[in-house]
């Protein structure tokens, strides 16, 4: 009980803390380029191509799966593009961008507070919190979601390529937005944005807590990895769940 | 344009092409070696070591597993929930949920958590005595870090993964029937009866060679990562970061081959 109060509990109070420090600090505009550059520019080759692969895999599966009841991928399609849109799209585009931004930023953090240059900082009338955490996560609730389209049209376009050349279907009877209202995007728009603010979060509580030496740092990237992806699995979760509690 | 600027131009695209080919090339290598010295190592596999990593590689990790089986179960119906009513095909969402968490959303969710927990560490903690010069030190004295160090953690890891995946389907399709029970109201008996009708032991076969596969592709992965490790504290965190992306870029593509070699075999 104590571990998921823990889970919940660290990255909202230092949400609010983050919020407080920047008011009261500023927040510089230059460093949140620069660290949405380190987590968008640098994870859009994993996201983009990781998602490429998982759109060939979910055609093939569709195309599977098709076959055993109505022998045409076609009538699956729009589903599949609608579960793609609204489900597995930010999702897994998520998990993937908080397994790269997640052990990056814990990694990152663990080891300047190993080396002792967070209390540098401090003394020398710094703010750990506005200075280091404030960019990341404005750098996440920008890039994530950016990186979120990004993966999903990756994962589209990889979908209709396979579905056109490997199984003969016309690729664009995958691309059928038949299914695909409002509500779908909404529910996207609000799983990328909760993730984007949880990643970081949730990497520079694992980050800023470790203490000792070369050990603490990778016991740090580990857990800022995990309690990244996990988050963004709960979070899709709860959005999930609220849709479907709502009948949307 | 001047010759020269035009060979720049020329140049620079062909130059990155070559570095990625080059940089793919080692990795590939790198994976091979650790793979070929493991296997030699495995006579010599150090069996405390093997306890130790058995206990933090699987037991250490079920929580988790748990955690990520009954959230992939829940999605899985909540989300084909969606699509099975419009087709008013209700019954078939027993084989259909099991269908994706077997071969798809368990495998694939199951790989990159474990590449998240155990790559990181892996890569940490060799990484850690790399840098340290422990290595060096064991070799020093006549024994090989393989036998002592990697063949266990592989062979823990590949134990771990089969046995993890085994229990992370079950408690991932009692997940789906429940969530099926609350949400759709559709009786337990209905689910299990297309899960049972339509799935035969080949699909739980072949969720259970995908797990393993990417259980070896994790544990070889990020020792080599970790084993290449070279500087300071830095290189440390580095040496994790990086193993959980290349895990994770190796599962998706592992995932992509498995599932075409699959669906053509089975078909």
């Amino acid at each position: 009980m104590k571990r998921v109060l823990a889970f919940f509990g660290a990255p909202t109070v230092l949400l609010a803390r983050t919020a407080r420090a920047t008011a009261r600090e500023g927040l510089s505009w230059r460093e949140s380029v620069v660290q949405l550059h380190e987590l968008g520019g640098r994870s859009v080759w994993l996201v983009m191509s990781g998602m490429a692969f998982f759109g060939a895999v979910l055609v093939t599966i569709a195309n599977s799966q098709a076959r055993r009841f109505v022998g045409n991928v076609a009538v699956l399609g729009p589903a599949y593009f609608e579960l793609l849109i609204r489900e597995l799209g930010p999702v897994v585009s998520a998990v993937l961008t908080a397994s790269r931004a997640g052990a990056g930023h814990a990694a990152e953090l663990s080891t300047m507070g190993v080396n002792e240059q967070i209390e540098a900082l401090e003394m020398s009338a710094g703010d750990p919190l506005a200075d280091l955490v404030a960019p990341r996560v404005v750098a996440g609730l920008l890039g994530v979601p950016l990186l979120c389209v990004l993966g999903t049209v990756a994962a589209t376009l990889s979908a209709s390529a396979v579905a056109g050349l490997v199984f003969g279907v016309d690729g664009r009877a995958f691309m059928d937005p038949r299914y695909v209202d409002g509500w779908d995007l909404l529910a996207a728009a609000l799983k990328a944005v909760a993730c984007g603010l949880y990643i970081p979060l949730a990497a520079a509580v694992a980050g800023l807590r470790a203490r000792g030496g070369a050990e603490a740092v990778g016991e740090a990237t580990t857990d800022g990895v995990v309690a990244a992806s996990l988050g963004c699995l709960l979070i899709d979760f709860a959005v999930s769940l609220g849709f479907q509690v709502l009948r949307l | 344009m001047d010759s020269r600027s035009v060979s720049v131009v020329v140049e620079t695209p062909a130059r990155g092409l070559g570095a990625l080919v080059l940089a793919l090339a080692r990795e590939l290598g790198a994976i091979a070696l650790v793979a070929a010295r493991t296997v030699l190592g495995l006579p010599r596999l150090e069996r405390r070591e093997l306890a130790r990593a058995l206990v933090q590689f699987g037991y250490d990790s079920v929580p988790l597993a748990m955690a990520t089986a009954a959230l992939a179960g829940v999605i899985v119906v909540l989300q084909s929930g969606l699509y099975i009513q419009r087709f008013g095909a209700r019954a078939f969402l027993g084989w259909a949920a099991g269908y994706g968490v077997l071969w798809e959303f368990g495998p694939l969710l199951l790989g990159l958590i474990m590449s998240a927990r155990i790559g990181a560490r892996n890569a940490a903690e060799l990484a850690t005595l790399q840098v340290g010069g422990q290595m060096e030190g064991l070799r020093g004295i006549g024994l090989d870090p393989f036998a002592i160090l990697v063949a266990p953690r592989v062979v823990a890891m590949e134990l771990s993964m089969l046995t993890l995946s085994t229990f992370t389907f079950l408690v991932a399709i009692l997940f789906e029937a429940v969530a099926a029970l609350l949400t759709l109201g559709l009786p337990l008996r209905v689910f299990f009866g297309t899960f049972a009708q339509m799935l035969g032991a080949l699909d739980l076969v072949g969720g259970v060679v995908k797990v393993g596969a990417f259980g070896l592709a994790i544990s070889l992965v990020s020792t080599a990562v970790g084993l290449s490790a070279r500087g300071g504290a830095r290189a440390v965190g580095q040496a994790a970061a990086s193993a959980v992306v290349r895990g994770c870029a190796a599962i998706f593509v592992l995932d992509f081959l498995l599932t075409l070699a699959l669906a053509g075999w089975m078909s």
